[in-house]
């Protein structure tokens, strides 16, 4: 199967036009590899620094695990090395900082930069045809950024007073000096500000690359929908970032000028309001959650269609969809706070606001369904994530409206059947789109085949015992257990949920186990994979057209794009003796498939 | 395995478990359609030898919009604007409905701080900080029969107080009052939680409520009052403050 045929743009090679454009790659190692501005460098960069840090988090989170399964137990293997003080077992203070970072981690340090900052950079200008970001240099300062936040929060762990123990989201007045003096919680702002300023710099980076830098023939309705997915993820990190860099500006101010942001009713005179914390955090919070998924749910919805061997089902009303959910995550942040005495005005608004927002996300589920239907699933390891993903946010999402409904949120709130509902979105549907984003996008960011078989396996088991622990924690949250709690069995009505809690702990090590196939698989590829064609899936957007790895300058010539990204199953490539075409494909039978000439040359 | 929630020992409490019901029923079915067509999808429509292409679909994109709409909107009225409508009719008939006029109901003032509840009942004289008040430490006591009116402060950080066997919540923040009202109906021991992470020792803040008779609660209050007048110590700068329950000042 001639899989190049792709790739007639650059069939010829450069014109001498094309080449004036194209920009020298730099040749100094340190430009090449450490202070690069090449988008696929920084994606790597952010791929590599998310995965230390995914790792460390969920180190962490078997900790947690540990504890709840055998409370004051001391820790087996590295118990002497991390808890010496305690003879190796986790102290109330270990366990709470345990928490506190472990969701700070895991969602700024490690998800953030392996999907937005990883695959946002290497995809969106390769998905679009643009040879690079807008602004490159705003690129590498994004991931710098980062790094040096990355940088605080490791040392927040060393400070006097010890690391951080407000919990992830910090809420005032505990972060405040009151409940936390120590420096670690200073840190703590610190870091999450400059987090911050490095996404805002990718947002702003990924909207302008996407409004201005897409190929010819590129329009907004031929874009696959991981390139929407990043852009409107953008668009909520520049507009909702802020809000939490706002926060975070007033809480430092709190702690280190002396402030009352955010105090009251705690010393004389003050005058601040620690709800004022909970609307800004949740303001920026809640969007936070769509701007994880966003991209998540773009890359299935392409991947589905691929490994389906078909057109998207319904692609219009999916991006219609997803422009949806954009809008409606903004004004439905007040459902984290339905027991903070909200008036019932805004509470019942804000029910009803969460719950418009499943229309959209219901109809993002059916594209997906529908996709499959009649298609020519092929179940590569790709796939079974994207199944993995459709099936835990199935979950997740459902039990969402739990948390919607106030009635059902006076008893469910912060029990575990909050952290069962978030995890199972932010951790397990996020998990599952990161790894079929790694599984497919591998061979053109290395230049490698990762293994099917160690893929497969990887795939069952993570997604069982996924599964598992998360529903385990809708369970026992069902049964009332709260969030945060060192030791659960303090409470006489939580004392039966032991053996359930050990049974969580024991498929959460399998989960972590599990993932030390995926680091064999993914560096024994890295080393000895065999060298990938440059389209190995035989699907058609532009990324394919180029060689694995791209060259510095992604494409020779800029192709002219002219239908979508998910022309599987065409008829007119019957001919050509397969069944997909590429979106720059000039086939002579196949007018018909691109009806609309490109609409605008972008500058 | 059984799966259960906590003993139910209040007045309203089943409106919150219809709703859970109700929505476990709901999803469980939406969930388990969806996943019978993704399975018989992945059946009937994985690729073999001699069948490596999907089905083109391009053309009857009305047919399918209709469709997708039709079954969004089906989900979203039988799930979601059912729950909504019996939420806002179970709160605005129910849950926030407070006893503010009610002669009879019992009115707590809850101070929570690092990591303790303090309970406050007005006593014989009605009236908040003053020398014949009662006050407990980590133990509420309450009447079965008769509307339960809190209103909650913090003295330092976000508590939330958590009655599980009573399917309620609410916080108690600094700087502000909160309020929550329920009614037990049967006598027996309740834990009290702490719900939202107040620090380090946020797994020891349980208290017990007691739910007891009506003849029982009286005899209770009668030893509990002397026990707090001898307690009471207006000069004592950890003194539980009290304050005026209808405009929320201090009292004392």
């Amino acid at each position: 199967m001639n899989t190049n045929a792709n790739a007639d743009a650059g069939d010829d090679g450069p014109t001498a036009e094309d080449r004036d454009e194209i920009p020298p790659a730099p040749t100094g190692f340190l430009r090449r590899w450490v202070f690069s501005t090449d988008h696929k460098v920084i994606g790597r960069q952010f791929l590599f620094l998310g995965l230390g840090f995914l790792a460390i988090g969920g180190v962490m989170a078997m900790l947690i695990r540990w504890q709840l399964a055998r409370p004051g137990a001391p820790v087996p293997l590295v118990g002497r090395l991390l808890f010496g003080a305690s003879g190796g077992v986790i102290s109330p203070v270990a366990y709470t900082a345990l928490f506190t970072m472990h969701g700070t981690i895991m969602i700024f340090f490690a998800v953030t930069p392996v999907l937005i900052g990883g695959f946002g950079n290497f995809l969106l200008p390769l998905l679009i045809g643009a040879r690079d970001m807008a602004f490159p240099r705003l690129n590498m300062a994004s991931f710098w950024i980062m790094f040096a936040a990355t940088a605080v929060l490791t040392a927040s762990f060393f400070v006097p007073l010890g690391p951080p123990e407000a919990g992830w989201t910090a809420y005032a007045t505990l972060s405040t000096a009151i409940g936390a003096p120590g420096p670690g919680q200073t840190l703590w702002v610190v870091a999450i500000y400059l987090n911050g300023a490095s996404s805002v710099m990718g947002a702003v980076n990924y909207i302008t690359t996407v409004l201005r830098m897409r190929a010819p023939g590129m329009t907004y309705l031929r874009m696959p929908l991981t390139v929407w997915g990043f852009f409107l993820t953008s668009i909520l990190n520049a507009l909702f970032v802020p809000v939490l860099a706002a926060a975070m500006v007033l809480l430092f101010f709190d702690r280190v000028l002396g402030t009352q942001f955010f105090i009251a009713g705690t010393t004389p005179g003050a005058g601040g309001d620690p709800i004022l914390y909970q609307h800004l955090f949740w303001l920026f919070g809640h969007p936070e959650v769509y701007i994880l998924i966003l991209p998540a749910w773009g890359i299935v919805g392409d991947l589905l269609s691929f490994f389906a061997r078909k057109p998207l089902f319904g692609y219009r009303v999916t991006v219609g969809a997803l422009i949806g959910v954009v809008i409606l995550s903004t004004v439905v942040y007040g459902h984290h706070m339905f027991t903070t005495g909200l008036s019932p005005l805004l509470g019942e608004s804000f029910m009803l606001l969460t719950m418009i927002i499943s229309v959209p996300t219901s109809l993002i589920v059916l594209s997906w369904l529908g996709t499959l239907w009649r298609g020519a699933i092929r179940l590569q390891t790709p796939m079974l994530f994207c199944l993995g993903l459709v099936f835990t946010f199935g979950v997740g999402g459902l039990t969402g409206l739990y948390l919607a409904d106030i009635t059902a949120d006076m008893y469910l709130h912060d029990t575990y059947f909050v952290v069962g509902h978030f995890h199972l979105i932010m951790a397990a549907a996020l998990l599952m789109s990161l790894f079929a984003a790694i599984y497919f996008w591998f061979p053109k960011m290395f230049g490698r085949m990762m293994s099917e078989g160690l893929g497969k396996l990887h795939f069952w088991l993570t997604f069982v015992p996924l599964n598992l622990v998360f529903m385990g924690q809708l369970v026992i949250g069902y049964e009332g257990m709260q969030r945060r709690l060192y030791d659960p069995s303090v409470y006489d009505f939580l004392k039966p949920l032991l053996p359930l809690n050990r049974g969580i702990s024991h498929a959460a090590y399998l989960l972590g186990a599990a993932q030390l196939i995926f680091v064999v698989n993914f560096f024994a590829s890295l080393a000895r994979g065999a060298r990938a064609e440059m389209n190995p899936w035989e699907v058609g957007t532009l990324e394919w057209t180029v060689a694995s790895p791209p060259p510095h300058h992604n494409f020779d010539r800029i192709p002219l794009v002219v239908r979508g990204p998910h022309e599987l199953a065409h008829p007119a490539a019957r001919s050509l003796g397969r069944d997909w075409l590429g979106q720059a494909e000039i086939v002579d039978d196949a007018p018909a498939a691109s009806p609309t000439p490109p609409a605008r040359e972008p500058a | 395995m059984h799966i259960e929630l906590p003993r139910d020992a209040s007045l309203d409490g089943h409106l919150v478990d219809g709703a859970i019901g109700y929505l476990t029923l709901t999803t469980g079915i939406a969930f388990a359609l969806a996943l019978a067509f993704l399975a018989s999808a992945l059946v009937l429509h994985r690729a073999r030898a001699g069948r490596t292409r999907g089905h083109h679909t391009h053309g009857n994109r009305k047919r399918d919009r209709a469709l997708m709409f039709s079954v969004a909107l089906v989900m979203f009225v039988a799930i979601d604007v059912t729950l909504a409508l019996r939420a806002t009719r179970d709160l605005e008939e129910r849950f926030w409905r407070y006893p503010a006029a009610d002669s009879t109901a019992l009115r707590v003032e809850v101070t929570a701080r690092q990591w303790a509840w303090s309970f406050r009942t007005a006593g014989p004289d009605g009236r908040f900080g003053t020398a014949d008040d009662v006050v407990t430490l980590n133990e509420l006591d309450v009447p079965i029969g008769r509307p339960i009116y809190l209103k909650l402060r913090s003295r330092d950080v976000v508590h939330s107080l958590y009655l599980p066997s009573f399917r309620t919540k609410i916080d108690a923040i600094p700087g502000m009052t909160t309020r929550l009202w329920f009614q037990a109906t049967t006598p027996g021991r309740y834990e009290i939680a702490c719900a939202q992470h107040c620090g380090v020792n946020h797994y020891k803040m349980r208290g017990l409520l007691d739910a007891r008779t009506e003849s029982d609660y009286r005899e209770w209050l009668a030893r509990a009052e002397i026990d707090s007048r001898l307690r009471d110590d207006p000069a004592a700068p950890s003194a539980p403050g009290g304050w005026d329950w209808e405009t929320g000042e201090n009292g004392k």
